[in-house]
């Protein structure tokens, strides 16, 4: 998949599919479309990349059923928006395509949910080969907030901002845009790139001094990191060629948010070479940190058992550490929070537990 | 017929309308009166001298009352109480009567009533095409009570179901007092004959009120007009009941025409003539006592072996013998067997006393029994007599013995050994065999009751039954309830004496190793008017008819409609879009064979909301009344119908919906609730028949039904298919700018259609046919073509009124196509036409 797509060429490739369903309809056949499928039994490990891609099945839509006829309907007709919003130079978010759709004269195009047009724009993100962002397409979720010792250049709608992210930002750090390939990187002086998981934490890291210190570019994750968020952190391991390093909570919610900023995620493994950074290093909060720093922990639910179990089938986590790790949280049944290390004092993270875990790492 | 009234009269006969075993005794009927001799009783007693002549008053009083005049004061009981009702029953006995005479005599039935208000009343016509009625007849068909021809024919019949077109005479003359006017014309007549005739009740004779000879514009049949207080409010009974009458008779034709309204019931294309049926004679499992006796004082077999094979049906030589054994087991009994081992002599010797035992116990009795004769001629008689006895004998087997041995010795020694002397043998023999009764039974008893039994208890019961046969049985020969008598007393006995307990299955076991130890009594039976002079013999007959295997009665005595004219019959007074019907295999009950047929009609323009209706018939008549009582009716509410597709609140009742379900039930005797004939008795046997065809039938409503649903899916999944295709079509012609497109192929392909299309261009015809099913297809092509083509590939062409009509039947198997070409002159048009394939399945493109 390319980095970039003109909206020109975006638009033909619409059109190329929306001519594939003509020539199916003119030779008699039943219109149909093949996507590969979503799930965890097609993740296939892609040695050359490091990252983890959609394997061979596939799913297909076909109008030989009611069902499958409506939704290649659906689509045609998202196709067309598409095509029309692209030669416009517009653009709109997902919630937004949902709404619209509402106002289709045709009762049958019309989208039941959110979700069921979600998925549509993935399917024929896949199928089209043009990323959600060349189509013009937005999620609601915003990109990442990063602070450190980087200049960089934003190409904006209203003109290019040149902004260095300690000095030209506020506490908050420096907001990424939606398409973060619209950035320029102008100067560094990082040494490594830390992705932090929570809001709380990453503040604990901006107020203590973190970046300034160990001339870290302290990139907050916000959860399960946003596309943009992926593709700025590959950005700046690829081309800046600064270590990643992943800090979450110690529990399985947290790994599969490492695991996408590292390995791919499932939804968009058709972007894995786009947007992991199968360098990422993960730094914790690791199970055996629970034990060997006495950590204050929770009880794992039944929820978080299934999802450990579940991580144990998940190709991306069959490695030996993380086996190791995983079966050492399920035998203590525990899990912590990286805010818990405040139990040791409130610069015992920046003081001791990151810097004993970095230089273990070879980062620092 | 006769039944009805019979039971009317005489309670204590059966309810059930079997044929009758009542015979109106000589002189008429006696009204119920036993309470005149109640009276007469205690007046007896109570008054001295004037009873006398109390009693010769009543006496006086007393006289009989002819049936007409029993009729007359009790029509409810045959179908005439209210003037509704009388309507349709006097509707319905010229009805039945028209069909069964034309049928009788092969004419397919053309029947006409009519029924029109005239005054107070109302006139009632039924004319039909049949052979006529003679008129020496006429008179007494129609004026004289229970006279008719169908009364002991023991054959399907209509006839059966009513009391005779001379009831609906007496009722009109009752009510509207005018008499009735019969017309009627024989074939080859110059005329027809005319009558006005009324009954006279006291005499059940008719009385002629007029007779003349007339014209009329039919070659042969019979008119009856009848006048008669009545009511239309029985107008859709009679509706239904003449409706009823068409379906199940498809092969005759109804006309009727009544005040409001005039219909007529076509017949069924194609329909014949019900079968012939061929009357039988009775079946050996099927009549009673009483019938029985009549049966053998009018035989003329002298024999019963010759009786039976006359008068019954199925019964042949072998199954003669095997009832006169029966008979012989139950009228004589058998004769107990007592073993020759086990004699001693003399008879009654103390045990280690005796001078011989077994065979040379029986040589000393001969031998002792015989005087004037010489040694040696004794002896041989002696031993001859062991040879012929064997191991064991009878008090018959010893007799028949001491003969053949007394004949052989006088052949071989030229010495008679008369009467007395064989006598005497048989007695002294039969002292020493019978000598050992006790001991003989021993064994019997032994294997007969359980290990638990101690010998002394055996022995005993042994005992004791041997002591019966002492007293009051001469031959040692026993009946079955006779020897169950000996062993119960013995046992009881038991019991007290020697405190042990001998129960009824003991009993029984014992009884039946014993009977089943004795002889048959090999006796002549007795002739037939002995037999049946001798009402204990009657009934030990009719036991052992009863008790013998005989084959199930033939059924060429019943005529069903079979299911193609059910079917016919069904459509043709039925609007529906599916029919269904089946006939069972004839079966028996109580003697009488009898067959039931069922059918379905569904959909189209029966109404949909209500319950299904229910139509009932007896031997082609319909059954109006009554329908709860009825077994017919019951049976079908008892059934599941939820699983054949119908709807049926709580699983049980009539099932709701628009369907018409059909019963019909033939017999020589079809049993009836009461004597109105209305219901039909729950006769276990026919009720499993008529659920067994109701769900024979219903087998194919249920298909019918599943195709149906999946049909509309199928269409419902057209639709909305075919209305998104041509949008998704539109909308990529429009992105991609190219021509407008024809979704037809693709929606073909979708619906697993067979596909048919033309196409005409450059003078080239072709049409192809493409099937994309998984099964065969064997569409009927027809291509109307506006100028002629040549050079036909397949196919035939015929021209009409300037068009040329190609007509092409490829056999086009699953996932394969077939083309027809030809040559057409330019400008030609085609019209393309396909038949024999279900419209969801079909797409032509033109």
């Amino acid at each position: 998949m390319s980095s970039e797509t003109t909206d020109a060429e975006a638009r033909e490739r619409l059109i190329d599919l929306a001519a594939e369903f003509y020539d199916q309809f003119e030779g008699g056949d039943i219109p149909h479309l093949e996507v590969p499928t979503r799930s965890k039994s097609n993740i296939e490990y892609d040695e050359d990349a490091d990252v983890w891609v959609y394997g061979d099945r596939k799913s297909t839509r076909s109008a030989n059923s009611v069902r499958g006829a409506r939704k290649l309907l659906k689509a045609v007709y998202t196709m067309e928006f598409l095509a029309q919003q692209l030669e416009e130079g517009r653009s709109s978010t997902l919630r937004e395509l949902y709404y619209l759709s509402e106002s289709w004269d045709e009762k049958e195009a019309k989208f039941g949910t959110q979700s069921e047009s979600d998925k549509l724009i993935e399917d024929l993100e896949i199928v089209s080969g043009v990323k959600r962002e060349d189509l013009h397409m937005r999620p609601e979720e915003s990109g990442a907030k990063i602070m450190g010792p980087l200049r960089i250049r934003e190409q904006t709608r209203r003109g290019d901002r040149e902004i260095h992210c300690q000095e030209d930002v506020g506490q908050g750090g420096y907001q990424i845009p939606n398409n973060p390939d619209t950035i320029e990187f102008l100067e560094n002086d990082a040494d490594f790139v830390l992705c932090v998981e929570t809001g709380g934490m990453r503040d604990r890291l901006v107020e203590n001094g973190f970046d300034e210190e160990h001339d870290a570019i302290v990139v907050h994750l916000g959860g399960q990191p946003a596309r943009a968020t992926r593709r700025i952190t590959k950005r700046l391991h690829d081309e800046l060629g600064l270590p990643v390093t992943v800090f979450t909570d110690g529990d399985p919610w947290s790994y599969r948010i490492y695991g996408s900023v590292a390995y791919g995620s499932i939804k968009s493994a058709h972007l894995s070479k786009y947007l992991a950074t199968p360098q990422a290093d993960f730094i914790g909060i690791q199970p055996e940190d629970i034990v060997e720093y006495d950590l204050p922990t929770d009880p794992l639910s039944d929820s978080d058992v299934n999802a450990l179990e579940s991580e144990l089938e998940d190709p991306r986590f069959q490695s030996d550490y993380w086996t190791e790790q995983i079966e050492l949280q399920l035998d203590i049944g525990k899990k912590a929070e990286q805010q818990a290390l405040a139990s040791r004092g409130l610069d015992f993270v920046t003081d001791t537990y990151l810097p004993e875990r970095l230089d273990a790492m070879g980062v620092l | 017929m006769v039944e009805i009234f019979a039971e009317a009269v005489a309670p204590c006969a059966t309810r059930t309308a079997k044929r009758s075993t009542f015979t109106p005794p000589p002189g008429g009927f006696y009204p119920r009166n036993g309470y005149t001799r109640h009276r007469m009783t205690s007046f007896q007693s109570t008054l001295g001298e004037g009873e006398e002549a109390i009693a010769e008053e009543l006496a006086a009083s007393q006289r009989e009352i002819s049936i007409a005049e029993f009729f007359e004061k009790n029509k409810h009981m045959l179908g005439f109480d209210s003037g509704a009702r009388g309507m349709v029953t006097a509707v319905k006995e010229a009805v039945d009567n028209a069909l069964d005479a034309t049928e009788e005599a092969g004419i397919l039935p053309d029947i006409y009533v009519e029924i029109e208000e005239v005054g107070d009343y109302y006139r009632l016509v039924v004319e039909d095409n049949g052979p006529g009625i003679t008129k020496e007849q006429v008179p007494k068909v129609f004026g004289k009570l229970l006279y008719g021809s169908r009364f002991h024919s023991r054959e399907q019949s209509r006839g059966q179901q009513g009391i005779g077109i001379s009831a609906a005479v007496l009722y009109s003359q009752l009510t509207s007092g005018t008499p009735a006017k019969i017309t009627s014309r024989t074939k080859g007549s110059a005329d027809a004959r005319y009558f006005e005739l009324t009954i006279d009740t006291d005499t059940n004779e008719p009385v002629i009120q007029d007779e003349g000879s007339t014209t009329w514009d039919r070659s042969q049949g019979t008119r009856i007009e009848l006048e008669m207080e009545a009511n239309m409010r029985a107008r859709s009974q009679l509706h239904d009941y003449i409706e009823h009458t068409a379906i199940v008779n498809p092969h005759a034709r109804i006309e009727l025409r009544e005040p409001n309204d005039h219909f007529k019931f076509e017949r069924a294309e194609g329909a014949e003539l019900p079968a012939e049926t061929e009357e039988i004679r009775p079946h050996p499992h099927g009549v009673e006592l009483g019938a029985v006796i009549k049966m053998l004082n009018a035989t003329d077999s002298h024999s019963v072996r010759g009786f039976l094979q006359e008068e019954f049906t199925r019964v042949g030589a072998k199954t003669a013998d095997s009832i006169i054994d029966a008979f012989r087991d139950r009228y004589f009994g058998r004769e107990m067997v007592w073993p020759v081992d086990s004699t001693v002599w003399p008879p009654n010797a103390e045990a280690g006393e005796e001078d011989a035992t077994g065979a040379d116990a029986v040589r000393a009795a001969v031998t002792d029994a015989v005087s004037n004769k010489s040694g040696d001629d004794t002896a041989a008689f002696a031993d001859a007599v062991v040879d012929e006895l064997g191991s064991a004998a009878s008090y018959s087997e010893l007799e028949a013995a001491v003969a053949a041995a007394a004949e052989d010795v006088s052949v071989e020694t030229g010495t008679t050994f008369g009467e007395t002397v064989r006598e005497n043998a048989v007695e002294a023999v039969w002292e020493v065999l019978s000598a050992t009764r006790g001991d003989d039974l021993y064994s019997l008893v032994d294997a007969a009751t359980s290990v638990q039994k101690d010998d002394a208890t055996v022995a005993g019961i042994a005992r004791r039954i041997g002591e019966k046969f002492d007293e009051d049985t001469p031959r040692d020969r026993l009946t079955r309830p006779d020897l169950r008598q000996f062993v119960a007393r013995a046992a009881e006995t038991t019991e007290d004496v020697d405190d042990v307990t001998v129960g009824e299955t003991s009993r029984e076991n014992i009884t039946d190793e014993i009977w089943d130890a004795m002889a048959l009594v090999t006796d002549d039976v007795p002739l037939t008017r002995e037999v049946a002079d001798e009402r204990n013999a009657a009934r030990d007959l009719l036991d052992a008819m009863t008790a013998v295997d005989v084959m199930a009665p033939p059924t060429n005595c019943l005529a069903p409609i079979t299911p193609d004219l059910i079917e016919a019959g069904l459509k043709k007074e039925v609007d529906a879009e599916f029919y269904a019907a089946a006939t069972r295999d004839a079966e028996v009950s109580g003697g009488d064979p009898f067959v039931v047929e069922a059918g379905i009609a569904y959909g189209g323009e029966i109404p949909a909301d209500g319950t299904a209706d229910v139509m009932r018939f007896a031997n082609r008549v319909p059954l109006v009344y009554q329908r709860g009582a009825c077994a017919t009716t019951q049976t079908i509410k008892q059934i599941g119908w939820r699983n054949y597709g119908l709807d049926q609140p709580g699983g049980s009742g009539l099932p709701n919906g628009p369907c018409v379900i059909l019963v019909h039930v033939a017999s020589t005797n079809v049993p009836f609730t009461s004597e109105s004939k209305d219901a039909l008795a729950n006769v276990p046997e026919i009720e499993d028949e008529i659920e067994l065809a109701v769900r024979e039938a219903a087998r194919e409503l249920k298909s019918y039904l599943n195709k149906k649903r999946s049909m509309e899916k199928r269409r419902e999944k057209q639709n909305v298919i075919a209305d998104i295709l041509p949008k998704m079509a539109t909308k990529v012609s429009e992105m991609t700018e190219r021509e407008a497109l024809n979704v037809e192929d693709s929606l073909a392909r979708i619906m697993n259609n067979v596909l048919v299309e033309a196409d005409v261009a450059d003078g080239a015809l072709s049409i192809v046919v493409e099937n994309h099913d998984d099964v065969n297809a064997n569409p009927e092509v027809t291509a109307i073509l506006s100028d002629e083509p040549s050079d036909l590939s397949a196919g035939s062409v015929v021209e009409m009124d300037g068009e040329w009509f190609v007509k092409w039947e490829p056999s086009v198997s699953g996932g394969d196509e077939a083309e027809l070409t030809a040559n057409v002159p330019d400008g030609a048009s085609c019209e393309l036409s396909v038949k024999g394939i279900e419209a969801e399945k079909l797409t032509v493109n033109q």
